[in-house]
């Protein structure tokens, strides 16, 4: 584990009954995982200028990037909040510190910390997102010009591939262990 | 692969008098002449769907107006929709109170997830089969329209067809100057011409049924209160691209938008103006990326690339080193002819080139040399390199020294030169049947190559 810094006491990780954290996942920082979230191998959670907490169901997969990116001049530290059954593609980058609920951020995509994401949006694979705002509910952001539309619906909970992962990952990944409950079941 | 290899620094002069790089360029094997996309004749030899690869003759294409009937496209950012497959809970038709699942389709767009429930379209209940289209309001007075336009061209090719036939007697052409040029058509059917196909413009006329005209109204409906009152929401209103694609329906807002059938794209192949030969011909199969006939220039004709550019100074003399590549499996000799821009103004060219003034040969192209590399320097030797033209040889490819002097103090620094190869026609069965004893002959063949060389270093 990462050394204690000035501004945080004791830099601890905790992880949810259920959820499904590889060993080779880079943690840092003061970190909450929520149950039955899964987290790849070789993705990122680095929690710099204050705790990270990832709500329930959420699928973070490989090279994903999460951080909670010291600003110049911060005071004190920011917790960054991730809802519930979010997912993360492959190779994206997330500093936004708030995220709703059921939203997808596709392969490459990036979201900047100033960006704070509600419920149901999907930001599309490469799009770059940095403006300072809020964005609508159920916005799909798409293409290279990163276009807007509304979509009248939330994307698809990927339960059903969360419950895949978390058959398959701990037979040939070493798993962290939760914090709560005495141990993740074994397959 | 275009930035690599800067294709638009090297430009090839075409026999039409257009430059363009040498992977544009076609080469005649019949006539021998350069051949750019610009002066080739193009023909449509069939339409497929690039979605589903489906062919279709070019008659039912025109009906179909050139869209696939399977294939649509997503009218929020015209990316090809898929079938998706859901199952959805229906009251069980037996028994009300229990809820049996049944599969629907519905289509998805991959890019930015319209589909079709936001449009409000009901599901289907089978995977195959039309959707539910929007009736087109026009549809009606557009069939009207071209009917009376075809009729009326029929009748103008009559009408083409008739004068010609009676302009060959004298009587019918004097009688036509005397009469006045209105009503052309009934006036001659009074005389002679009656007998003749008169009677049957008469009947072809009789058919015609007018359109009513379209009337212009200067009165329009008013501007509904909820434009002035009510917020604009940009997510909801159709941008002008997503308009112009319906143009039947002018969707205003995003939930009126439908999915459009997707264009058919063409096969096409290329033909030579003057000697009528096919230079490319695809193959018919549209999911085939082969070719029948493929002429093009840098399988036939030897290949310029830039490889070395000293400094360039203004007025001073610099040697740049360029690459000249055989296409042929056989030697092939070469010469330039260079130019001066003070002397011939019509050119590009800002500076002037020496080029090597003696013949050069290029070695014999070997596709399996570049994977051995110990072989490659074998008897070079013989080709008795002068070394103060020729840099380096390498299988194919020659490095050329040229000696460039910039005229022009400013822009980049580009020299034109006629590059003369001798072209033996590989293909000798094509022409064996004129005369059979003669091989095919070797012919001195050019073209004028203008190189960019790149700009010149500031003083």
């Amino acid at each position: 584990m990462s050394t204690s810094t000035g501004t945080m006491p004791r830099p601890s990780i905790k992880i949810g009954a259920g959820a499904v954290v590889c060993v080779e996942a880079e943690l840092r920082g003061d970190i909450t995982i929520g149950p039955r979230t899964v987290i790849h191998p070789r993705a990122r959670i680095i929690a710099e200028a204050g705790p990270i907490v990832i709500g329930e169901s959420n699928l973070v997969e490989d090279q994903v990037v999460i951080i909670n990116r010291k600003q110049l001049g911060q005071e004190g530290p920011i917790t960054m909040t991730i809802g519930a059954n979010n997912v993360f593609e492959v190779g994206s980058r997330c500093e936004a510190v708030r995220v709703g609920n059921n939203n997808v951020v596709e392969s490459k995509a990036f979201i900047g910390r100033d960006t704070e994401m509600s419920n149901g949006c999907v930001i599309g694979a490469f799009c770059n997102i940095t403006s300072h705002e809020r964005l609508p509910e159920h916005t799909v952001i798409f293409g290279d010009e990163c276009r807007r539309r509304l979509q009248a619906d939330k994307p698809q909970a990927q339960t059903l591939q969360l419950d895949f992962l978390m058959k398959i990952l701990p037979n040939y990944h070493h798993l962290k262990k939760s914090t709560k409950t005495k141990s993740v079941e074994k397959s | 692969m275009a930035a690599k290899l800067e294709l638009q620094r090297v430009q090839i002069l075409c026999s039409c008098n257009a430059r363009s790089p040498i992977t544009q360029l076609y080469f005649c094997k019949h006539c021998l002449k350069i051949r750019c996309g610009k002066c080739v004749s193009h023909e449509v030899d069939s339409h497929y769907c690039p979605n589903c690869l489906e062919n279709m003759p070019s008659a039912e294409a025109k009906s179909k107006k050139n869209r696939c009937g399977n294939c649509l496209d997503c009218p929020s950012c015209q990316h090809t929709l898929s079938h998706r497959a859901t199952s959805v809970a229906v009251p069980d038709p037996r028994d009300p109170t229990k809820t049996t699942t049944k599969k629907a389709y519905y289509l998805a767009c991959g890019l930015c997830r319209w589909s079709s429930r936001d449009a409000g379209m009901p599901d289907k209940d089978s995977a195959s089969g039309p959707w539910l289209e929007p009736e087109n309001a026009g549809a009606r007075r557009i069939t009207d329209l071209s009917d009376y336009y075809h009729q009326l061209a029929k009748q103008e090719k009559m009408e083409r067809e008739h004068k010609k036939f009676t302009r060959r007697r004298a009587y019918f052409r004097l009688q036509e100057k005397y009469l006045s040029p209105g009503a052309p058509g009934r006036r001659r059917s009074s005389a002679l011409l009656s007998s003749f196909t008169g009677l049957a413009l008469k009947d072809e006329q009789a058919t015609i049924i007018p359109v009513e005209p379209a009337v212009a109204s200067e009165e329009v409906d008013a501007l509904p209160n909820k434009i002035l009152t009510q917020p604009v929401v940009l997510e909801k209103i159709c941008t002008i691209r997503q308009r112009l694609q319906h143009p039947d329906h002018h969707c205003v807002s995003v939930e009126q938008m439908y999915p459009r059938h997707k264009h058919l794209l063409i096969k096409r192949s290329q033909r030579c103006r003057e000697c009528e030969h096919n230079l490319s011909k695809p193959e018919f199969n549209p999911s085939s990326i082969k070719f029948k006939i493929q002429l093009v220039a840098i399988q036939h004709i030897p290949d310029v690339r830039i490889f070395l550019v000293p400094n360039l100074h203004y007025g001073k003399e610099s040697i740049v080193t360029l690459i000249i590549s055989n296409p042929n499996e056989k030697r092939m000799s070469i010469r330039f002819d260079g130019s001066n821009p003070k002397e011939c103004e019509d050119t590009h060219a800002t500076a002037q080139v020496i080029p090597p003034e003696d013949e050069l040969m290029l070695g014999p192209k070997d596709p399996t040399a570049e994977f051995d590399d110990s072989t490659a320097d074998i008897q070079y030797d013989a080709y008795n390199d002068n070394t103060e033209y020729v840099q380096f040889r390498k299988a194919h490819k020659l490095g050329v020294l040229f000696k460039v002097i910039p005229q022009r103090a400013t822009d980049n620094v580009v020299v034109v030169f006629t590059l003369k190869y001798k072209y033996k026609n590989t293909a000798p069965a094509l022409n064996s049947s004129q005369d059979e004893t003669s091989s095919p002959a070797a012919v001195w063949l050019e073209h004028e190559v203008t190189v960019d060389i790149g700009p010149l270093v500031s003083e």
